[in-house]
């Protein structure tokens, strides 16, 4: 077809281009131009390497299907102080952060919740986790406590932190720190991207966002630079059980969030975008396009109906 | 008192106290700085009027942009906390874990090599390749070893290439290299070997299902690709999906689709999700 060389006129053999399976699902890094010189060429994979590197680093640590992760083991200490890595403290602190803000409609002691509503299988071997927890009544956020000067994670009662959503953004800034030095670039997480400089085009990249009913189909497209761009979709994840519920529960009522089918977030860092979308999830389109306008970042909310609900900014983020 | 009139009492007061300072040098000073001292109390109070006033408008917006800042400089004192701690540190607890992790996450980074398609991708997160542009598609209805990726174990296995004391890690790698050690620890010593042969497996979606196939040989994967797709989309389009490589081999189909028109689609896709899931089926036959 004719159509393709124009599209992409000027793509260039030289951007360095790699995709790899981690974190249960696969994350592609894009670094555009200027491998022709060797040199530059040596760097950039030196550079994407610590960058894959990140990712597999954040994921051992913050894991919570596999029983000796550091999280898990966090999770098997209740009531005494643990110090744990910077990683393991850093992404809690933001994790509980981001609960304060949107109060509690993004939680992270939704772990044990989630294992009971069957997601609970590791994907890269397809084995089950299952927790025992005595039973201690309904937990929040409010029950884990930091200690910034020791960095200890103390956990006030029996629970499991789930830190899917800002591990993976996490380990998408980082490896975008790594890349920092190359201008244009592009992490593609699973559909969690992070978007530096420019596209192959030279202009800001375009980025398409998923039909939530149609996975062949955009629903929108932006224009995108130094910008992280998540999308969480009810799309994802099924829970195993045929109850249609998707991977996002309302941490106040322990069951799936209804009200929305997608929500993306455009914010500065993937960590911030990833914890909003979860968070504007459970919160419904008005309240969680009131959440990304308090906050300054913008977003874009489909309901089930297909109802579109945007900030004004949406498509003037970069 | 509207804020009106204060200004305009400020206004009033200031001139009256200059003029009063600069016409009667004699008793003035005192007489003028206190007239000044008044209206700048007046000022004072139609500014703090002002700002209540403003308050009552705007007060979402103030509120949140002093939140959203506090967030998103949060979030970058995460990252840059994380960062700067490099892979020394933020390593020390889980570190101890090591050795009984060691075969873990060795199968982790096989089975991650393996799940993509292209060629010299096991372990690729410490010694990545530049991949052809060019690389075709899966082929959608046979299962073969690419010519290339006869090559991945032998790249997998070349730890001095990514050599954490690299001298030309970009200016900003605090730890040059660290998160590469932790990339590179498995590949000295390959401990999970699979058995020989071609493994099926298949992965399920909400479209359907997607078989894929894994070769082993020499008790390591050296290919991996997609049989066949009972799903409304054909097996091209999906590997074209599943590569995940920003859409740039699309074929034709997708080409005449608006998908075509950008770089990259934010939410995950369910295609790939099939694929991983088939991978990991097929490997857990492979494995002894």
């Amino acid at each position: 077809m004719a159509r393709l060389p124009a599209l992409f006129p000027k793509r260039v053999s030289d951007d360095y281009l790699h995709t790899v399976s981690l974190m249960g699902t696969f994350v592609t890094i894009h670094v555009v131009g200027r491998g022709a010189d060797p040199q530059q060429a040596t760097h950039r994979e030196e550079a994407a390497g610590r960058a894959f590197g990140w990712f597999r680093r954040i994921e051992e640590c913050c894991t919570r299907f596999e029983p000796q992760s550091e999280l898990m083991r966090l999770t098997a200490q209740v009531g005494v102080p643990v110090p744990v890595s910077a990683v393991l403290y850093e992404a809690v602190q933001f994790a509980l952060a981001v609960a304060e803000e949107s109060d509690g409609a993004f939680d992270p002691t939704v772990g044990h919740a989630m294992e009971t509503r069957g997601f609970n299988r590791e994907y890269s071997t397809g084995r089950t986790v299952r927790t025992d927890l005595e039973p201690g009544g309904s937990v929040s956020y409010r029950d884990v406590r930091l200690d910034p000067a020791r960095k200890t994670i103390a956990l006030l009662r029996p629970l499991v932190l789930d830190l899917g959503a800002v591990a993976k953004g996490l380990a998408i800034d980082l490896a975008a720190r790594e890349l920092q030095p190359f201008g244009n670039f592009a992490i593609d997480a699973g559909g969690d991207l992070y978007l530096g400089g420019c596209g192959p085009s030279g202009e800001p990249w375009s980025i398409g966002i998923r039909h939530p009913r149609r996975d062949n189909e955009l629903i929108d497209s932006l224009r995108v630079s130094n910008r992280a761009v998540c999308t969480s979709g009810d799309y994802e994840k099924q829970a195993p059980g045929g109850d249609h519920g998707h991977h996002i529960l309302d941490p106040r009522t322990g069951v799936s969030a209804r009200s929305v089918a997608s929500v993306t977030v455009v914010a500065p860092t993937a960590m911030l975008a990833d914890a909003l979308a979860t968070a504007a999830f459970v919160l419904g389109p008005a309240e969680g396009i009131r959440l990304f306008e308090r906050l300054g970042v913008e977003g874009l909310i489909v309901s089930p109906a297909l109802e579109q609900y945007a900030t004004r900014g949406i498509h003037g983020a970069c | 008192m509207s804020k009106e009139t204060l200004f305009s009492l400020t206004i009033i007061l200031t001139i009256v106290g200059i003029s009063v300072t600069a016409g009667h040098p004699e008793w003035g000073v005192f007489t003028g700085a206190a007239i000044l001292l008044l209206a700048a109390g007046t000022a004072a109070g139609a500014v703090k009027a002002r700002s209540q006033y403003e308050n009552r408008i705007v007060e979402r917006p103030a509120a949140g942009q002093k939140i959203s800042s506090s967030l998103v400089t949060l979030s970058s004192a995460a990252i840059f906390a994380v960062y700067a701690a490099g892979y020394h540190r933020t390593g020390s607890a889980a570190d101890k874990f090591a050795a009984q992790d060691a075969r873990r996450r060795t199968a982790a980074a096989i089975v991650a090599g393996a799940v993509t398609p292209q060629a010299a991708l096991p372990q690729i997160a410490a010694t990545p390749a530049v991949r052809p542009s060019s690389t075709p598609l899966a082929p959608p209805r046979k299962a073969r070893p690419r010519v290339s990726s006869g090559e991945a174990p032998r790249v997998a296995q070349a730890p001095a290439e990514d050599s954490p004391a690299a001298p030309s890690a970009p200016p900003d790698a605090t730890p040059p290299g660290a998160p590469a050690i932790e990339a590179a620890a498995p590949q000295p010593q390959p401990p999970v070997r699979y058995k020989d042969g071609t493994y099926l497996g298949w992965g399920r979606s909400r479209h359907g299902d997607i078989q894929a196939s894994v070769v082993i040989e020499a008790g390591r994967i050296v290919s991996s690709a997609i049989v066949q797709c009972l799903t409304r989309y054909s097996c091209s389009w999906i590997a074209s999906r599943v590569k995940g490589v920003g859409y740039y081999n699309l074929p034709e189909e997708v080409v005449a689709r608006q998908s075509a028109n950008v770089d990259y689609v934010s939410g995950a896709t369910e295609s790939s999700d099939a694929f991983y899931g088939a991978i990991t089926s097929a490997l857990s036959q492979a494995s002894e």
